[in-house]
């Protein structure tokens, strides 16, 4: 039994204020829990410098999960069965993060977008295209990326390349001045299929126009309509010509990418990332590698441009929602994470403030490229639902492997994506 | 005392009986059940669609291709391992130079994972700098760079390759402490009665060689239901489902189009077939039993 005495009620009095004094403070810190897939080895350590920034200019502590970004897939399926989502996660903005909005599985962020004025913050384009799904905000843009086509400077140089195509028939030109110098002109690593993606991307935003190809994200246009054939009409005619290195569907994104930095082959059709890549193997950007954007197809057909968003969200089960708002208002808004981020990441920041200054020579052109264009659209696994672009992304390998039978192809295709579209 | 020891079992039988309860037992049922709604995998909510998953199984193509894939893995992922096994078994056993040495070197690749060794044999089969298609430009002194594991012909055939390469070391094994148990007396006198190698082999070393056979079959089958990693490893599957086998295609129909339903009543279907080949196996097990005492 315990007994009361001066002393015990004394410190009963200045304990329990202490306690309440203290609550605050303890509610505003604690264990955030994250899982990510920016894995690779620079990546991953850049990233964790940020987190660290974070842990520094606040209370919370985070528990950080990185996962290899094709397992990450996976491993986020498998945590939401078993209802045991991290606090935040990383996410590509588009139909899949529009797939788990729909699932209820993510919080929404309205009220912290609106509290942190993020809307001085994020770029409009960026926010209206990957942030809002079914009426609400559910997802900060970390980073994106912007696919071009990105090519060994020597090679074109030896080739007495001095001009970069702006149409497709300067495209075509330049193909066969590299192919008749003994150069191949393209290289593909559709061995994981979505590197794929972006000639069937451009060559249908090219020619169809943004508008038709929402049609068929989405599931009112068909595969086999006359906007399709004729834009893998001219993917047959590049293959046709012998422009794409052999094998396309042996080799992985990073083996294309060898392929051009070592000469093998001229250019690569590839996302921002490529530039991270080859910085890391020490080329110069600018003086080893550049860039031109895919070049203009049809006459007025609005400018397109192609690429991922990498965004973060918060669970709907997290467990501490005031850290996990905190960490996501934090890596947007602040100008130094998000400079430090996407200058080592080979990315673009959607964060306004960030001095373009801040990117190598080709990541500001790309800058400029992506501010000046019509249209940001998502590359087509991230703008067709799951179901669909499995369908898609095997019908781009099965088309690298014997692009004769693109009809059978597209015919097939449309009839399954017309199921998957059902399920 | 014997109160005592039926506690003793009992609390000495929990702990694997739950953690079987909990890693095989709860999971099976979960799919049985998933299996008869449309859930995707994230949504908390779903509904219960009745045989309607096994019912899409029935038209659903790339199925039927996985299946047939299956059959040919399953087939060959037996028979392969096990004529490689038993023949090198048998030019070991014959006391060749360098037996143990050798009998070590084909034994190694059992001790890497799978993963491992499909990483090998991608490289191998790289078309433009790898092993095979190396050794086949310099003896035909042409170039030569078929990319065996991104074309639909060659995808599984390549991939079954590579898996009997790290099984065969464990059924020579098998075959290796089969042979020991053949007296020496018996193919002696095989010998003297005029008995030639082949016939001694197929008369009577192969006969007696049955318990082995049935643990090395046994063995082969139950690794080879499991041979998903190495599938996964050297071709996901690919290229467009040419090697998809009925673990992948739960695998891709699951996780990769969120049909979690859908892939549940897949993996039924897996689980039914698994137990129909291993209590066909369990039968002959027995009949075996019977005859070798």
């Amino acid at each position: 039994m315990i007994t009361l005495n001066r002393r015990r009620v004394l410190a009963t009095m200045a304990v329990v204020p202490a306690l309440l004094l203290g609550a605050p403070a303890f509610a505003q810190g604690g264990d955030v829990t994250l899982t990510h897939y920016f894995t690779g080895e620079f990546g991953l350590k850049i990233f964790n410098e940020q987190v660290a920034k974070f842990e520094a200019a606040t209370d919370y502590t985070i528990k950080n999960s990185p996962i290899g970004h094709e397992d990450f897939k996976t491993d986020i399926l498998v945590r939401a069965a078993g209802d045991s989502l991290p606090d935040v996660f990383s996410y590509w903005a588009g139909a899949r993060t529009q797939f788990v909005v729909d699932s209820g599985s993510l919080h929404t962020i309205d009220d912290m977008w609106a509290r942190d004025g993020l809307d001085n913050v994020v770029a409009k384009s960026v926010a209206d295209s990957a942030t809002m799904y079914n009426g609400a905000r559910y997802l900060v843009p970390f980073n994106y990326h912007y696919a071009g086509m990105f090519y060994n400077t020597q090679v074109l140089a030896d080739a007495g390349v001095t001009e970069m195509p702006t149409t497709w028939d300067g495209f075509l030109a330049l193909c066969e001045t590299l192919k008749g110098k003994g150069v191949t002109p393209i290289a593909l690593g559709s061995k994981n299929r979505w590197p794929a993606q972006f000639w069937f991307d451009y060559l249908l935003l090219g020619t169809a126009g943004p508008d038709y190809r929402a049609g068929l994200m989405n599931g009112s246009a068909s595969y086999d309509d006359a906007e399709v054939k004729a834009a893998m009409a001219m993917w047959k005619d590049l293959a046709d010509k012998g422009y794409f290195a052999a094998n396309a569907n042996a080799d992985s994104w990073t083996d294309a990418s060898d392929k051009v930095a070592r000469g093998d082959a001229a250019m690569t059709l590839m996302g921002t990332w490529i530039t991270g890549y080859w910085n890391g193997l020490g080329l110069e950007p600018g003086t080893d590698y550049d860039f031109f954007p895919f070049p203009a197809i049809a006459d007025g057909v609005p400018v397109s441009v192609v690429g991922p968003v990498d965004g973060l969200v918060i669970s709907n089960d997290g467990e501490n929602r005031a850290g996990a708002e905190a960490f996501l208002s934090f890596m947007m808004s602040n100008a130094d994470v998000q400079a430090s981020w996407t200058g080592a990441y080979g990315a673009l920041s959607a964060n306004v403030n960030v001095d373009p200054a801040n990117y190598n020579v080709v990541m500001q052109r790309v800058s400029g490229i992506v501010a000046g264009a019509d249209n940001f659209a998502f590359n087509y696994d991230l703008a067709t639902p799951p179901p669909v672009a499995e369908v898609g992304l095997s019908m781009f390998s099965r088309f690298m492997d014997d692009p004769s039978k693109v009809d059978d192809i597209l015919a097939q295709v449309a009839a399954d994506a017309a199921q998957a579209f059902t399920e | 005392m014997e109160r005592e020891n039926r506690l003793w079992r009992v609390i000495l039988l929990a702990l694997p009986v739950a953690v079987f309860a909990a890693f095989v037992v709860w999971p099976l049922a979960s799919s049985f059940y998933y299996s008869f709604t449309d859930w995707n995998g994230f949504n908390p909510d779903y509904d219960f669609v009745g045989f309607d998953n096994f019912l899409k199984i029935h038209t659903d193509k790339l199925f039927l291709n996985a299946t047939i894939n299956t059959a040919f893995w399953i087939v060959a992922a037996i028979v392969v391992p096990t004529a490689l096994g038993l023949g090198l078994a048998l030019l070991i056993d014959s006391r060749i130079p360098g037996g143990p040495v050798f009998k070590s070197i084909f034994y190694l690749p059992i001790c890497l994972s799978a993963v491992v060794v499909g990483q090998i044999w991608v490289w191998i089969y790289q078309p433009d700098w790898g092993l095979l298609n190396t050794v086949v430009e310099a003896v035909s002194g042409e170039n030569f760079n078929y990319a065996w594991l991104a074309k639909p012909d060659s995808a599984l055939w390549s991939v079954i390759l590579a898996w009997s390469w790290q099984q065969t070391g464990l059924s020579m094994v098998i075959f290796l402490a089969g042979l020991t148990t053949i007296p020496e007396e018996l193919l002696e006198v095989c010998e003297i009665e005029g008995a030639k190698a082949f016939q001694r082999i197929r008369l009577v070393v192969i006969p007696l060689l049955t318990p082995a056979t049935v643990v090395v079959i046994a063995l082969n089958v139950i690794n080879s239901l499991k041979g998903f990693d190495i599938l996964y490893t050297m071709t996901g599957g690919g290229p467009f489902n040419s090697s998809d086998t009925l673990a992948m295609h739960m695998y891709n129909e699951s996780f990769k189009k969120y049909l979690m339903g859908y892939g549940s009543a897949i993996s039924v279907v897996l689980f039914l077939i698994a137990l129909t080949i291993i209590r066909l196996y369990f039968r002959q097990l027995r009949k075996v039993d019977e005859l070798h005492g």
